[in-house]
């Protein structure tokens, strides 16, 4: 799922919450209360497991689904079925924290992607990440210079930064909202995009 | 009027002059009255200050102490909670012998433990239909406090859900089995209900199979009560198992997984 590993060392194991041990947690709860918690514990789940492995999108559908250590305890042999996780994907895109892949452009497809697999997990949403880069660029004293989205993607001068590695994609969004502001300006083609800050 | 003698003008200062004696000697007798009753009190004070510094540890740590001490403070009528001024610097007399000593006081102590209890029924509420064993909840609220602060214990617990009995609430003691629960919802359990709970305690989850061969009941008896309390939200239900489990919430809450089977 991630596209370049750089060399990162192995990041300490996820802490699972208790009740990923907790067998009835993968089925679905009837009680309305009950399955609203039941659902509020497994949104804040799948952002931390996210986040703890800056994982920017995940891929829903039933054979990767099932063997996925979020959604699948091996230990206590239980797994989140698919509709439930679409449940929780749901309870998440409500919230601002996901979004299907192509949905919300709705100009290429009616359904808005309902029916789509991947969906952005946005443990930080592209707004959240705009302000990290924006408060980066500030701190670095950038303002007024171009950056090549390579350059701040991977670039050396942006390692320490939180959004290294950042899925090219969600930067884009990120800027977008940038440029919306009118704190940037993104330019050049599809191989060299360029963006400069003001 | 002016015929008499002796009166002139010397009369007014004479008057003057006793009219002041009077007032300096009646300010002295108040200060040496006031005087006596500060060291009164701050002896008084003190003995309180003795008595709980020599104490403190029992106050702190004993639950029953701790009733008494509020008990007798109340008798001699020194309310903890009017003395009890957190925000008074330490030079303040009022108040401060609590505040030094005990940190809070005794009363003020179940009060803000009652409120923690409210708090942790109310954020646990949702995953656990309003039931709540007293145990889950001191363990949560010791979790919650900072290092250092006074360790409670249930009896505590159970004192502070009594100092909300006054307000009317719905919060009270259940006893399941022979353990107390917290019940925060006005809800009754009937003695089905009870004895799977009850049940529950042993594994953390129950079956309607093993109802009916621990309990000796009949499958609809057994289906009806489990039912019962998973629509309440009280129990959670597993359908991964070859059978459905019903699971307490209680061992969400447990710190390390003792109960799940292999």
């Amino acid at each position: 799922m991630q596209s370049q590993t750089t060399t990162t060392t192995t990041p300490p194991p996820f802490q699972f919450p208790r009740e990923y041990s907790f067998p009835p947690f993968f089925t679905r709860q009837h009680n309305l209360t009950t399955h609203h918690a039941q659902l509020t514990k497994w949104a804040s789940l799948v952002l931390s497991y996210c986040r703890h492995h800056r994982l920017y999108k995940l891929t829903l559908s039933d054979s990767s689904a099932s063997q996925f250590p979020l959604f699948y305890n091996a230990k206590i042999n239980r797994r989140l079925g698919i509709s439930d996780i679409r449940e929780v994907v749901e309870f998440l895109r409500r919230d601002g924290r996901a979004e299907w892949v192509g949905g919300s452009d709705s100009n290429n497809k009616e359904d808005g992607g309902e029916g789509g697999d991947v969906v952005w997990i946005y443990w930080r949403t592209p707004e959240e990440w705009a302000a990290v880069i924006e408060g980066w660029v500030e701190s670095t004293a950038q303002r007024g210079s171009v950056l090549t989205l390579y350059e701040l993607r991977e670039g050396d001068g942006a390692r320490g930064a939180e959004f290294h590695g950042i899925e090219p994609e969600l930067l884009q969004k990120a800027l977008g909202v940038l440029v919306k502001r009118g704190k940037a300006q993104i330019f050049g083609n599809e191989d060299s995009q360029g963006v400069k800050f003001f | 009027m002016s015929s008499r003698k002796g009166i002139g003008l010397a009369a007014f200062d004479r008057s003057r002059l006793t009219s002041a004696q009077y007032a300096t000697h009646g300010s002295a007798l108040r200060s040496t009255n006031a005087q006596a009753l500060e060291t009164q009190l701050s002896v008084f004070r003190s003995l309180l200050q003795q008595f709980a510094q020599t104490h403190a540890k029992d106050i702190r740590s004993n639950p029953t102490f701790r009733a008494q001490f509020a008990r007798m403070c109340a008798a001699i009528g020194v309310d903890p909670l009017a003395s009890s001024n957190h925000s008074s610097d330490n030079g303040g007399a009022s108040g401060s012998i609590w505040a030094q000593l005990l940190g809070r006081s005794v009363n003020d102590f179940y009060f803000e433990l009652a409120v923690r209890v409210v708090e942790v029924c109310g954020e646990t509420r949702p995953e656990n239909g309003g039931l709540i064993e007293v145990r889950k909840v001191r363990e949560r609220i010791v979790k919650s406090r900072v290092e250092g602060a006074s360790d409670i214990t249930e009896d505590d617990i159970l004192r502070a859900v009594g100092t909300l009995k006054p307000l009317g609430s719905a919060y009270s003691i259940v006893r399941v089995g022979s353990k107390p629960y917290i019940r925060s919802v006005p809800k009754e359990l009937n003695t089905d209900q009870s004895a799977v709970l009850e049940a529950v305690q042993v594994l953390g989850y129950v079956s309607v199979s093993m109802l009916m061969v621990n309990l000796h009941w009949a499958r609809a008896r057994a289906q009806t009560a489990l039912e019962d309390l998973e629509g309440e939200g009280m129990l959670w239900i597993d359908k991964q198992s070859e059978e459905w489990e019903y699971w307490s919430p209680g061992f969400m809450l447990e710190s390390q997984d003792p109960g799940i089977p292999g």
